[in-house]
């Protein structure tokens, strides 16, 4: 498939990969811990929170839209799942399907605030967010939950292994939950009718509705299902924090802005892709932990991580272009 | 009564009410507000009960307030409200003391009293209320992560952000006692940040024990910091070999401290940080003179730096496994 590689070759997703791949090669000549399994199940756990927020908001920026509030979303559902789960017991099911519920009723109501009124949607957002966030710190006095249930405290562990240094990993909860929503999200957009209307409304909204889209439905769509991967992200969380506490997700937002811009997803809408979200949300972790395994202090680590983002999105933007310049002298 | 006299007794009446008014709010209570990180989280919600209850005890009208989100310029614009009300004195747990500079220049200038909690370095107070000693604040952690160690081995140092003050200079002091005191320890790398976030913490401590397989000790500095570090070291079931020592709210670490995983963490009660803030502006309020050894009204008594504007009482927290259900109790 030549053809099929040229193209992306010239992609965005390219460039991010190579960038990742070369900082890949590097840490593990150069550390013995990066290219371990042991390591990647570590990231995997570590990130999957903020993964499968971003897999939500793709859909939301494709569609042309963005959202903000989706941290106290996630608070909320959090919130009000373990308070019910302590109280009544409830299972894995319950619990998931009620953090599902919540997120998606939040998300809807910035789906109709913002479709109705026709408001910018990043306006709606931070409004909402802080109405989300303040109710929620109001009404629980940003009192804590420290216990939570035994049964999800010790969280899921399938495949467990135990190595030599007598420490475990496998597949857990976060782990599983990040490849479903990613899972769920590639084929939502590539593989139904719904999801090529989403990248045609982000596209051009005029279009679309000229078109005879139902675009107050679709917007419904987007925004629930934002609220839906913010419900699961939620509880994964809970269940690594061990805790839920109202204030510790808010402020989250633009890590996980960061990665799914970072992946090619346009602001104006209509691009953006899952496997480039996956890739910006790994140059964003192997950053981070790569420079801790490097030995790298942390007075310096920040500013490493700012040059890293820079040259691969200098590197993204200087192929775009050349193309265009190639288009011109055509 | 004609219509004349009626209206000489009515205007006689509006002047005496307006002439009165001035005496009448000397009369009044004193107002302070307390001007807090964050509103809404466990450790300021007791840091008010402290607040009020000097207040009730002093004929203070004493209240609190806090940002929505740890940001200083939303600090900034409380304050400035405060001195718009004009408050008799403002009340700072400062977040970045650059930024709240200014403005509480301008309050003092107003005539304001200042009273800081956890800002030695705040420029533009009257006085800086600390319930610990900063230096043995950090050595009294760095002797318990040592015996936990047998005084030998690597390990490493957590705190909020490399900026936050408070906690670099315990950072500071218990690395520095380390080298005086146990030769046979080593920080294996510089500090870390992240201790406010139990998620960050975390992360940091799954990659930092693989990048040191040899380390014995965790030290925390920042209340997530413990917390984030212990559940890593507990899913690796790594308890035994690593110890983990450091500023921890009591009800969120019993479970790790009942495991053993967090030796021991160390705290101010913020209910009494509350109360002192209060009560060293009762004692500016009264014009009392204060210098070394001057008694803190329900406190006792304190030492003070006059020309560096900071008052101490010494009152650590220690909780383990003996005092942990009993602060727990106490609503912390």
């Amino acid at each position: 498939m030549p053809e099929n590689f040229a193209r992306f070759r010239r992609s965005h997703e390219f460039w991010l990969l190579s960038v990742i791949l070369i900082l890949v090669v590097g840490l593990s000549v150069m550390t013995e811990g990066f290219l371990t399994l042991q390591n990647l199940f570590d990231l995997l756990t570590s990130y999957a929170f903020l993964g499968i927020l971003a897999s939500g908001l793709l859909v939301v920026l494709i569609s042309g839209g963005i959202d903000i509030s989706f941290t106290a979303t996630a608070s909320i559902a959090q919130y009000i799942t373990m308070l019910l789960a302590n109280k009544y017991g409830l299972n894995w099911f319950i619990v998931f399907a009620m953090a599902s519920v919540v997120g998606i009723a939040l998300g809807a109501i910035n789906a109709v605030l913002i479709d109705r009124l026709n408001i910018s949607s990043i306006i709606v957002s931070i409004a909402t967010l802080n109405i989300f966030y303040g109710l929620l710190v109001f009404i629980t006095g940003g009192k804590y939950i420290y216990s939570l249930p035994p049964w999800f405290s010790h969280g899921i562990y399938w495949f467990e292994y135990v190595d030599a240094d007598e420490i475990s990993y496998g597949i857990n909860l976060q782990i599983l939950a990040l490849a479903v929503m990613f899972t769920l999200t590639w084929l939502i957009l590539n593989r139904t009718n719904i999801g090529r209307q989403i990248y045609a409304l982000g596209g051009n909204r005029e279009a679309a509705q000229r078109l005879g889209f139902n675009v107050f439905r679709l917007n419904i769509l987007v925004y629930c299902y934002m609220g839906l991967t913010a419900g699961v992200a939620s509880l994964i969380q809970a269940q690594l924090a061990q805790s839920v506490a109202p204030t510790v997700l808010v402020g989250k937002e633009l890590d996980v802005l960061a990665a799914v811009v970072l992946g090619g997803a346009s602001l104006a809408g209509g691009v953006g892709t899952v496997f480039g979200t996956i890739l910006g949300l790994t140059l964003l972790a192997v950053m981070q932990n790569g420079l801790i395994l490097l030995g790298v202090s942390s007075y310096y680590s920040q500013f490493f991580v700012g040059l890293v983002i820079l040259l691969s999105v200098s590197a993204t933007a200087l192929s775009a272009r050349r193309k265009r310049k190639g288009v011109m002298t055509e | 009564m004609n219509r004349r006299q009626t209206l000489k007794l009515l205007g006689a009446t509006a002047i005496a009410g307006v002439a009165g008014l001035p005496n009448m709010a000397f009369a009044a209570a004193k107002e302070m507000v307390v001007v807090v990180k964050i509103a809404g989280i466990p450790w300021f919600n007791a840091l008010e009960v402290g607040v009020k209850k000097a207040g009730g005890e002093f004929g203070i009208n004493a209240s609190m307030v806090g940002p929505s989100s740890v940001d200083p310029a939303q600090q900034v614009k409380l304050i400035e409200d405060l001195i718009a009300k004009k408050v008799d004195v403002i009340g700072l747990v400062p977040l970045d003391v650059k930024v709240t500079e200014p403005v509480l220049k301008r309050a003092q200038a107003a005539g304001i009293k200042v009273i800081t909690h956890e800002g030695p370095e705040q420029e533009g107070r009257d006085w800086n209320v600390e319930l610990i000693d900063s230096v043995v604040f950090g050595e009294v952690q760095m002797q318990r992560l040592a015996k936990e160690m047998g005084e030998e081995g690597e390990y490493v140092v957590y705190v909020g952000t490399l900026t936050t003050p408070l906690h670099n200079i315990w950072a500071d002091s218990a690395i520095a006692y380390q080298k005086k005191n146990y030769p046979k320890m080593k920080l294996a790398a510089d500090r870390f940040p992240g201790a406010d976030v139990t998620d960050d913490a975390y992360k940091t401590t799954l990659d930092v024990i693989k990048a040191y397989p040899n380390l014995k000790g965790i030290l925390g500095f920042g209340s997530q910091g413990p917390i984030g570090a212990g559940n890593a070291v507990r899913e690796k079931k790594l308890g035994k070999k690593i110890a983990v020592v450091g500023t921890v709210l009591p009800s969120q670490a019993k479970s790790l401290i009942d495991e053993g995983i967090v030796r021991e963490g160390f705290l101010w009660n913020p209910t009494d940080a509350g109360y002192a803030m209060v009560a060293v502006a009762k004692l500016v309020l009264d014009g009392k003179e204060i210098k070394d050894g001057v008694e803190v009204p329900g406190l006792g008594k304190a030492s003070v730096d006059v020309a560096k504007k900071q008052i101490k009482v010494e009152k650590i927290m220690k909780i383990n496994k003996e005092t942990v259900d009993a602060l727990i109790a106490g609503g912390l």
